[in-house]
Parts: structure tokens; sequence; C-alpha cells
């Protein structure tokens, strides 16, 4: 009875850990995030680093999962535009997660830039 | 024989010439422009020819009563898309149908033009004309194209095809001439700024900063010299691409009768779940009992637009949304649609960003498919 009682216990421990490292990212506001995504583009464009507004990495290029790991990890260089990058606040890159990963390739809804 | 040949000959070679030189005196019309119009009329021209000058020496805003100035060209798609300032629509082709637009004094100048020297339709319809009894009838021969080769002219257009241009969302900036509180606000044409005449020089900063962007100025009906005086305004700063909507506010509410006022500004919206968002109860709600009460900018790319979109809605795709911002009103609350809530919702965040102090701009947040006859279902998105 003590060893079934303690195994429950240690798989119930085990199930939140993982929970809290999956959703390690929070959610923030898609609609937000895919506006902000393209102004760091418009900007980075103005500012002469790219010839195009349009985003180089459309969010169906990663699955949910890389798309986590990418803001888990702030694996930013990948996208250009350093200065803009670094210029945003953490409820900017929460938003723009958010964007991402929802219709990243494995989502239900998987988007390209247009 | 031979000598009598030559004679004869000569005879008729003189009569010939010394015919052909009274021909060419015989019309009171400027030489310059009847020569202009024998040389390249395949047709028989009307006796009474007439130059710009005396074209623009004869229409004023408004009009006089005894002056009428008649355009011969099709309706559609030549009068409305663009037109010399004052002048009415009778084409050649509906002339016998339309004679009750004539004036009823038979002295009245008449001036018809059409689309320049190869056109007849001008013509055809001043010998009408003259076969009615009128009996100051004129043909300015050379028409629009001369009269708009002059720099500081502009056309006119008309309520249809400034509707056109709204429904496909084309990069005009549409400017209500009159005065903002006791007219601009009291209602305006759908997406139209207000920039009173007496105020241009304060307001002409709303102006496209692009001199080349289309830009027409309106005010309340031919009567009103106020567009007219800002056209000109505007194209002594620089723009190029200048339109008056001369018979304005009064055509536009009889043919499209889809007028922003602020009698609705009071409107109330139901939010949705998510921020910026409209409930979907509420938009169906709107969209079926008071589709005035609301702007619905429909921000998908005009050839989605194009397959079906909601009756009321105008078209300013997303990507052009930054660039028109300021035509969106505010006096009336603004809903952003598009097919999944993706651009719309950018949209929001758009005006959030660039214009903040436009507080009543709202976006469907859903799968929306509308078909052909602007019907549409609406539904929440999965996750």
């Amino acid at each position: 009875m003590f060893r079934k009682t303690l195994f429950a216990a240690t798989a119930l421990i085990f199930l939140f850990s993982a929970v809290g490292i999956t959703l390690a990212m929070e959610r923030g506001n898609k609609r937000k995030g895919k506006y902000t995504y393209r102004k760091v583009y418009k900007a980075c464009m103005e500012r002469g680093e790219v010839d195009s507004a349009k985003p180089p990495i459309s969010p169906d290029t990663k699955t949910q999962a890389q798309w986590t790991q990418t803001f888990d990890s702030k694996d930013f260089d990948q996208f250009g535009c350093q200065p803009e990058w670094a210029a945003l606040s953490d409820k900017d890159l929460t938003d723009i997660y958010t964007y991402l990963h929802d219709h990243g390739s494995d989502s239900p809804t998987p988007a390209k830039c247009k | 024989m031979f000598h009598r040949l030559i004679s004869v000959s000569f005879a008729i070679l003189f009569l010939t010439a010394t015919l052909s030189g009274c021909a060419t005196q015989q019309p009171a019309a400027p030489a310059q422009a009847t020569a202009k119009v024998s040389a390249e009329q395949a047709f028989e021209p009307f006796h009474d020819i007439v130059n710009m000058a005396f074209v623009a020496k004869h229409v004023s805003i408004p009009m006089a009563e005894n002056v009428m100035l008649i355009d011969a060209r099709p309706y559609k798609p030549k009068y409305i898309k663009g037109h010399i300032p004052g002048a009415i629509s009778i084409p050649d082709s509906q002339f016998d149908k339309m004679t009750d637009k004539l004036p009823a004094d038979k002295d009245s100048l008449l001036i018809f033009y059409c689309g320049g020297l190869k056109c007849k339709l001008s013509h055809k319809s001043a010998m009408k004309a003259e076969k009615l009894g009128y009996t100051n009838v004129k043909v300015f021969a050379e028409g629009y194209p001369v009269w708009m080769a002059d720099k500081a002219h502009y056309p006119s257009v008309s309520a249809e095809w400034v509707k056109a241009q709204i429904d496909k969302g084309a990069d005009m900036a549409l400017v209500d001439s009159r005065p903002k509180r006791k007219k601009y606000d009291k209602g305006h044409i759908p997406t139209a700024i207000s920039i009173p005449d007496m105020q241009f020089d304060k307001f002409q900063d709303q102006l496209p900063a692009d001199k080349s962007k289309l830009v027409v100025f309106y005010c309340g009906g031919l009567k009103c010299k106020l567009s007219h005086k800002s056209a000109a305004k505007a194209i002594a700063m620089g723009y190029t691409n200048v339109k008056v909507f001369a018979e304005g506010y009064p055509a536009w509410v009889a043919y499209a009768g889809k007028a922003s006022t602020t009698a609705v500004a009071a409107t109330t919206i139901t939010a949705g779940e998510e921020e910026g968002s409209i409930d979907h109860g509420e938009f169906k709600r709107l969209v079926a009992e008071t589709p005035e009460a609301i702007y619905l900018v429909d921000v998908r790319d005009a050839d989605e637009y194009q397959k079906g979109s909601l009756k009321t809605a105008v078209n300013i795709p997303i990507d052009d949304l930054e660039a028109k911002i300021k035509s969106l009103p505010a006096d009336k609350p603004v809903v952003f649609i598009c097919g999944t809530g993706a651009r719309s919702g950018e949209a929001f965040y758009m005006v959030q960003d660039v214009r903040p102090e436009l507080k009543n701009v709202f976006y469907v947040d859903g799968e929306m498919t509308v078909k052909q006859d602007g019907s549409f279902t609406l539904k929440k998105q999965p996750g």
C-alpha cells in the first residue's frame, strides 16, 4: 500500500513538473504579437538593414515545441534586426511567441507571413 | 482644242481655290481651333467651334443660368470618371431622351464637348440642339483632353466613381471642404477627412505627404465653391492628382445614402472575450439592424474582398492601412473584419499604436465566411 502511494505521489510530481516545463513561456496576446512582429521588420527596413518589411521567418517554419525552445533560450539571432529585437519588452516577446507558437507547423492553424 | 482644255482646267483650279479660301473664312470661331478641326476630323464639323479660352470665360461655379456646358460622351465610364467642372452629362446617344435637361430659354449659350478633335459626338449633339431651336450653340472641339492638359485644371468626378474608389479601398484622400461642426459632424461621406476650406492652411498637413497621391475634394453640391477653392490650393501646393466631386454631399446621399454621422457616435459596443474584439452577437445585430452605425473595414486583400464582403464594408487591405489610418472616422465605431481575426486583430493593434486617440475601435475575432450576396457566417476559432 505504502509503495503504491509513493509511486502515485512520484508520478503526480513528475506530471506537474512536466506540465510546468511545458508552460515555461506564458501565453500572451497573439493578435498583438502579430502586429508587433511585423512592426519589428518595418522598423528594421526603415533603418536599412533589410529590404523588405516582411518577416523572414514564418510561424509555420517551426513546430510549436521548437518555438517554445527558441523563446525559452532567447535565441533571437536567427531573426536578424538585433537592435529592434533588443528593444522589445518581455510582454512584446511573449505576444510574439504566442503568435508564432499558435500558428506553428503542427498547430491547428499553421500560418505564413504574407 | 488643246488650248480650250488648258483654259477649262485653269478655270476649275481657280474656282476650287477660291471656294476653299471662302470656306476657311466662313466660321465665326477662332481660326486656330477651326483649322485643327478641319485637318483632323473625318466628319462634318459643327459650324461654330470655340476654343478653351472661350469655355474658360463662360464656365463658372456655380454656372450662370443662361450657360450650359454639356459633356456629350457616354456617362459611363467617361463622364463619371472625369469631366469639366460644371458640365452636365447628356450623352449623344441619349440626346433625344434627355432634352428636358436643356434650358428652357432657347437663347441660352450651349457649349458641347467630347473626347477631342477626332470625336464627333459633340458636333452631332450641337446640330440636334440647333434643330430644336437653340440659337447660341457652340462646340468646344478640342474637348476634354485639351482642357485637362492645362496643369491648373482638374476633373470633376461623380458619386458612382467616388463610391467605387471607396469600395475598392483606393489610395485616395477624400476631403470634406465644408465647415466641420455645422456640416461634416452632422454627416459626411465615409472615409472623408475634414479640412474646411476656411481652415485649409491650418489643416493642410492632413493631406498625404506624397503629392502624387489622389486627393478628391467635395462640399455641398454644384453651387458650392469650397471644394473648388481647396482643389486650387492643393494644386498650388504641388499636388498632381486632384479631383473634385462637384455634385458633392447631396449627390452622395442620393446615390449611396450611407453617410457617417455624429448621431451614431454614442453607439456603445459590447466587447468580446479578447481585447479589442466585438461580441459576435452584437456584431451580427449591428450588421442586420443598424449597419450605418458602424464603420466597417474589410482588411483582406482586394481580390478577397471582391469575391464577397459585407454590403457596408469598405476595403482597406492591411498592408495599406497604416497609410490610410487618418481616413478612419472618429465619430462612429470602427470595426475591422477579415477571414479569421488575424488581420483584423493586427489592424486593431495598429490603430492602438499609430492612432491611439481613436478609442472606439474593434475587430471581429473569429472565422468569418462571406458570400457574394453579403450574407455571412461567423464562428469562434478553435483554441
